[in-house]
């Protein structure tokens, strides 16, 4: 097996406390190194190891960081302090990587931030986290107390003469507060809607100021490279996507969970890493980078797991959640029960979100409870065309993916849906679970 | 010849080239070349930040891989944009059916119908039918809904386009409007409940593009498209604000904020907004009156400008108190009454009568927006003819006791305690106001007449009349001219 930069093989006992990270798992060093580098190197390590975000877009990390102005100013000619932000919001149906690095390294996070912050100039910053990870943020405080009271963190860190203050902020449980934009709008304490670009959050961020938003994983990833050099990193994965990340394997496999692999894992391996699909079933579908990413066929798992193959494939390698669905799943509902959570956490300012999302959601119900109509089938086709691309963020294209991937490539199923009148991989009677109460409240 | 200046930056727009200032948006620079009719819009206004939101502006930019929002991307030298290319009338068409899918389409029943955003784009850019198959989605408790006395709500209608909550937000800053849960199940609230409470309220309605937020001094009293609308001014304060008076058969149905970025932006306050019912009240002097047997009688004009004629030049001491809410033109005019006054003493003053306003240096805006203390409209205009202010408290001086007073003055002054035994009002009255004068002589109202003010701003303001005069009341050039005919045909039959 390759080599790992954000787990172990072997579960180290207490490895979220600031001693056994110090002991065993070489904590802070990566900190100590990149504060003896300018920050321009810094950026330039992290360039040449070819790291791309974890959070979804998989957007170059080295370069998001060179975005950021050097000596930004305000009108009056004093300088602008520059923040930075950690998206810890993971809601994307399918992923729990964060959670888990949360969980075990907290510390890597901080260090990861606080290199972060050098490279970019950061005097201040948050942790956005997800409010529902409760026990997260109980080790993740305690992480930052730690942090603080060693001098990893408050003035003056590790003797250096750099200062950096960070604090955590706990969401309340909106999807879209993932969405960088809306997380900032959250975290200034407005309604978690994103904001229109440009101005990008490197110009106009959290407070009016420059700011640098990145996931959990990808900070943690950032100190192994700043420790150990680049090198070991980008020749782990392709050329383009360097390092391992983690993939957060659910649904119809045997043993489910999270898996540091490098990039360069195809996706029939990854299933068999995780001991194949379940009893031996056929398998039918995979939703390779999170629930927003477009579903793939049994035939389609020849491809590499990183960011450009799989675009390449027509999904994305996204959040790094890939949920199996074997041959017992019945697409229809699959489908249906993930438009119906798009329906619940779109934000609603755009018209073709806030109405398209909804639209889907009920029509997709409406077929998989056999009230169908062949019809129907060319309007999501068309919904869909109407609302990818169209909206201030990329929440539109997400409901789409689903949406159009099951129809392209499971066509058939819906058709049976329609002219069967019923799920076919369902008895006379039975509803899924999730639409026992759903839809019967249209008036609010 | 100066040295060359720099070309200034253009934009091409459906390939008409247009000039741009750094900074401008598409869609500002489609306004200046008054291009911004072809590109429809449901969030942007003019008078409110960005939001975005809508979708409905978006344009095809040359080189751009996804539509623009015209409201959002500024404009860059070179640019090309097209604004009816099938892209981008594709996605008006995505809009519309989105937004039409859950609304409830009760046009006949909504009053907003004929200046619906909704209705007007969806004829042009829209889809015929739909395809919505579903139950559509309806707020029972918010159908219609009182967010205040003056507005009313109507959640299904709604499109989300939230100018109203940006108008509380960046307006007004009272902050009263807001939206509560997310996605579809988006729904406008006031704050806590509370309702609104700005003093600006209609321009919620006026810029509601749909039938979600209506006006209720407006609401159901007229089919819009019978209405014509006329520009004039609101006089309710020394402010200025240009409106439209909408009108139909010289009735005036209500007013709506005109554009006046110099005065008024985009909006009015509610005070000014339902000022027009003055002049519609039923109880308005239109008909000129003449005390007989002390009572207040209806009578004509060719009863009462002998009689009036005749106390001007009975009387010895004669006072005119003109209001401060008399065009320019009207006080000039009416100064000329004293060559009808023989050998008497002819006091002329100004009278403003708004609590706490004696000149235009007492006078001071009451909000940040546009509301201004004095209650009338031309307090700098009778300052500016040299006129001399009435006592504070609206009494002659103890002096002075005048045997005729006259009383001029537009709907909006004050009138004055009692100054002479014998009183007449001039201009515009409500039944109880001229209960204790000896005659009135109905003149028109700003919307009757066309003239100028001067406002607080020292901007004098010309306009037109909007409609016609009601009843018998007439300008006061034609009275003028009338008392100027009797007086000459009395002293040519020797009279007096």
């Amino acid at each position: 097996m390759s080599e790992l930069f954000l787990t172990t093989k072997d579960q180290i006992a207490d490895s979220h406390t600031l001693s056994v990270y110090r002991s065993k798992l070489q904590g802070y060093a990566g900190l100590e190194r990149a504060l003896t580098m300018t920050r321009d190197e810094v950026v330039d390590q992290v360039k040449k190891s070819n790291l791309r975000g974890r959070g979804g877009a998989g957007f170059p990390t080295g370069m998001k960081w060179s975005f950021m102005p050097k000596e930004p100013k305000h009108p009056d000619g004093s300088p602008k302090p520059k923040y930075l932000v950690c998206n810890a919001d993971e809601g994307e149906p399918g992923t729990f990587k964060d959670r888990l690095l949360l969980n075990r390294y907290p510390h890597r996070l901080i260090e990861g931030m606080a290199i972060a912050a050098h490279a970019i100039g950061a005097s201040r910053g948050w942790i956005y986290v997800r409010g529902e990870f409760y026990q997260e943020i109980v080790i993740l405080k305690k992480a930052l107390e730690e942090a603080y009271a060693q001098g990893f963190l408050g003035k003056n860190i590790m003797g250096k003469g750099f200062d950096f203050e960070l604090s955590i902020y706990r969401g309340a449980g909106a999807y879209i507060c993932g969405e960088e934009t809306a997380l900032l709008n959250s975290l200034e304490g407005k309604r978690g809607e994103p904001r229109l670009k440009p101005p990008f959050p490197a110009m106009v961020g959290a407070f009016g100021m420059p700011t640098c938003v990145n996931n959990v994983e990808t900070f943690c990833s950032v100190v192994g490279i700043l420790r150990d050099g680049p090198e070991a990193f980008a020749k782990v994965g392709t050329e383009r996507s360097g390092g391992t990340r983690l993939f957060c394997v659910s649904g119809h496999v045997e043993k489910p969970g999270v898996y540091e692999l490098p990039l360069n894992i195809t996706l029939r391996d990854l299933i068999s890493h995780c001991g194949g699909v379940k009893d031996g079933k056929k398998l039918k579908a995979v939703i390779p980078g999170g629930a927003s990413a477009p579903m793939l066929s049994a035939e389609e798992i020849d491809v590499a797991m990183d960011f450009d193959s799989l675009m390449k494939a027509g999904t994305m390698a996204g959040s790094g959640g890939v949920i199996v669905m074997d041959e017992t799943v019945c697409i229809v509902e699959a489908a249906a029960r993930l438009l119906k959570f798009y329906e619940h956490e779109s934000c609603g300012q755009c018209s073709q979100c806030r109405e398209g999302s909804h639209w889907l959601a009920r029509l997709f119900h409406r077929i998989e409870t056999g009230h169908g109509d062949t019809k129907d089938l060319d309007t999501i086709a068309r919904l869909c065309s109407n609302m990818a691309g169209q909206t201030i963020c990329a929440f539109a294209d997400a409901v789409t993916g689903p949406a159009l991937s099951s129809l392209k490539k499971f066509r058939k199923e819906f058709e049976a849906h329609i002219t069967g009148g019923c799920c076919p991989l369902k008895k006379p009677g039975q509803k899924a679970p999730h639409f026992l109460e759903h839809h019967d409240h249209v008036a609010l | 010849m100066t040295a060359e200046a720099p070309a200034q930056p253009t934009i091409t727009i459906d390939g008409r080239v247009v000039p741009f200032l750094p900074g401008d948006t598409i869609m500002k620079a489609a306004e200046k070349a008054a291009l911004d009719g072809t590109i429809p819009r449901f969030c942007y206004h003019p008078g409110l930040p960005v939001a975005g939101t809508c979708r409905m502006c978006t344009v095809e930019v040359e080189k751009a891989p996804k539509l623009m929002t015209s409201c959002s991307t500024p404009c860059t030298d070179g640019m090309i944009v097209h604004t009816q290319s099938d892209k981008v009338k594709k996605s008006r068409e995505g809009v519309m059916e989105f937004l039409l899918a859950n609304h409830p389409l009760d046009c006949p029943v909504c009053d907003q119908a004929g200046e619906c955003s909704l209705q007007n784009y969806n004829y042009e850019y829209g889809p015929r039918t739909s395809e919505f198959q579903e139950q559509k989605r309806t707020w029972s408790k918010s159908t219609t809904k009182k967010l205040s006395d003056k507005l009313t709500l109507n959640m299904n209608r709604c499109i989300h386009c939230e100018r109203c909550v940006r108008f509380t937000d960046d307006v007004t800053k009272t902050h009263e409007l807001t939206m509560l849960n997310r996605g579809w199940k988006k729904e406008l609230v006031s704050a806590e409940d509370l309702g609104v409470v700005s003093e600006y309220q209609g321009n919620i309605a006026d810029i509601c593009p749909v039938g979600a937020i209506t006006f209720n001094d407006f609401r159901f009293q007229k089919r819009v498209w019978f209405l014509k609308p006329r520009p004039t001014l609101c006089d309710g304060c020394s402010k200025g604000c240009a409106v439209w008076a909408d009108e139909e058969k010289d009735t005036i149905y209500r007013y709506r904020a005109r554009r006046n970025d110099e005065v008024n932006g985009h909006w009015i306050c509610d005070s000014g907004r339902v000022s027009f019912h003055t002049y519609e009240n039923p109880n308005r002097i239109v008909e000129p009156l003449l005390k007989v047997n002390n009572h207040l009688i209806a009578t004509n004009w060719e009863t009462l400008a002998p009689s009036f004629v005749k106390e001007l030049q009975r009387a010895a001491r004669i006072i005119l108190v003109i209001g401060t809410d008399a065009t320019l033109e009207e006080m000039k005019e009416i100064l000329t009454l004293k060559s009808l006054v023989r050998n008497a003493v002819f006091d002329v003053r100004f009278y403003n009568g708004t609590s706490g306003v004696h000149t235009s240096a007492d006078d001071k805006a009451i909000d940040d927006v546009l509301r201004r203390l004095d209650q009338t409209s031309n307090t700098k205009g009778a300052e500016s003819l040299g006129l001399t202010p009435l006592s504070q408290n609206g009494q002659g001086s103890a002096s002075s006791a005048y045997d005729l007073a006259i009383y001029f003055r537009g709907g909006r002054a004050g009138i004055p305690l009692k100054l002479a035994t014998k009183e007449f009002g001039w201009g515009v009255f409500s039944k109880d106001e001229v209960q204790r004068f000896d005659g009135v002589l109905p003149g028109l109202a700003t919307v009757e007449k066309s003239g100028s003010y001067i406002n607080a701003a020292g901007n004098t303001q010309k306009f037109v009349a909007a409609v016609k005069a009601k009843g018998s009341s007439a300008s006061v050039t034609r009275i003028l001219e009338g008392l100027f005919v009797v007086a000459r045909r009395e002293a040519d039959l020797g009279v007096n």
